[in-house]
């Protein structure tokens, strides 16, 4: 399953955020130095994300149309479900407890 | 004239707009400027925007108390309205004990808001469910749960309803509630025209209730008293199931938002981490459209 934004996409959101936002906020020596590390192992983990062969989204491609021109059998539901739930064990696990 | 101004001060939140807090001529006061990004489709201008204010204050809508509309505040456009006090967000409002009144109060808004005379405010455009999927195409991504929810709402319309006027973002967030009820309902720019139903129910939004799970209305009640005054007072007579229809309806829409908020980050429109996220967090109203699917017989 593909979902935007992308791992390297989240990882490039915070490092714009901390290097534009934050970085220049911070007086204290210490601070500045150790974000400035911090960022140095973000661009770590980006280029070790940008290895990852890319994910492929055809089949959540296809599920989509299918539905979209109305071939809804019984059980399409439950199997949308399925992987959305999927989904938020990566993107908000405790979100699942509230059912 | 004004006597002495307070310096202003820049309120967090909005990443669209500013907000910032003045005091003038010993009155609070609230300066909405545009920010610098780009201005969204299917919102209003500022100009628009503080035009339907004037109309709800006028017809009696508990609204900040408009002043003026600034075509050029330094470059971008603005207006200043009245600054209330009281809570607006949303986490702290269902968390605190909620105002007795609030559910009713909330009802006898919308009443008010669903008379504004159309004819008054000619700029208002008509939605659609249809612009829903214009919108999710326009993002690209597949997402089988947001189709699910459009085929279900194409399947079982109910009955249109005359369009009326809408505030199109009736949700606790958008109103300033303090401890004896509702104080003032604040952020105009989706306002159109539109079944009154769909405005009703958007309050219902599971997201909307801030954890609050159990009270289906907004975290703060339930929702018989409020769509009883409702009915009472316009003689809609809306239908539970109508409600149920919308609140699903208004959950697809959040869900296909979630994901062109993420866009304004990924196009650059608007680089934010904030924004960036929702485009995640959208499997959480994915979900929520699978349960109240499934509460409809779909399997």
């Amino acid at each position: 399953m593909t979902e935007r934004p992308t791992p390297d996409e989240l990882a490039e959101a915070i490092e714009e955020f901390l290097a534009n936002e934050v970085l220049p906020t911070l007086d204290d020596h210490r601070a500045r130095f150790r974000m400035l590390v911090a960022l140095n192992a973000l661009g770590i983990v980006r280029r070790e994300l940008a290895q990852l062969p890319p994910s492929d989204d055809a089949e959540q491609r296809g599920l989509a149309a299918r539905i979209r021109a109305g071939d809804v059998p019984a059980g399409t539901l439950a199997r949308v479900k399925a992987d959305v739930a999927e989904r938020l064990l990566i993107d908000s696990p405790r979100y699942l407890d509230r059912y | 004239m004004l006597g002495p101004i307070s310096e202003p001060v820049l309120l967090p939140g909005g990443a669209s707009k500013e907000a910032w807090a003045v005091d003038a001529g010993g009155e609070r006061l609230l300066v909405r400027r545009a920010g610098g990004g780009v201005i969204h489709r299917h919102t209003l201008s500022l100009r628009d925007e503080f035009e339907v204010l004037r109309a709800a204050h006028q017809a009696g809508v508990t609204v900040p108390r408009p002043i003026a509309y600034i075509e050029d505040l330094d470059g971008r456009e603005a207006f200043v309205m009245e600054r209330l006090e009281g809570e607006t967000i949303g986490r702290r409002i269902v968390r605190a004990p909620v105002p007795e009144l609030l559910p009713v109060q909330m009802a006898e808004e919308l009443a008010k808001i669903h008379a504004l005379p159309r004819e008054r405010l000619p700029f208002l455009e008509a939605a659609t469910i249809e612009r829903l999927v214009d919108e999710l195409d326009e993002v690209g991504e597949p997402h089988p749960a947001i189709e699910l929810g459009l085929w279900w709402l194409r399947e079982h319309r109910p009955p249109p309803r005359e369009p009326v006027v809408v505030h199109g973002d009736f949700r606790i967030g958008n109103l300033v509630v303090d401890g004896d009820g509702l104080v003032g309902v604040l952020d105009w720019e989706f306002a159109h025209l539109d079944d009154p139903a769909r405005d009703l129910a958007f309050a219902l939004v599971r997201a909307w209730r801030f954890g609050a799970d159990d009270l289906r209305l907004g975290g703060i009640g339930d929702v018989e008293p409020y769509l009883e005054r409702y009915n009472e007072l316009t003689g809609f007579d809306v239908l539970p199931e109508e409600l149920d229809y919308w609140e699903l309806a208004g959950n697809v829409g959040w869900a296909i938002g979630c994901l062109t908020q993420a866009q304004r980050h990924l196009t650059g429109q608007d680089r934010s981490v904030e924004l960036a996220i929702l485009g995640r967090l959208g499997a959480e109203v994915e979900y929520e459209i699978c349960h109240l699917l499934e509460a409809q017989g779909v399997t």
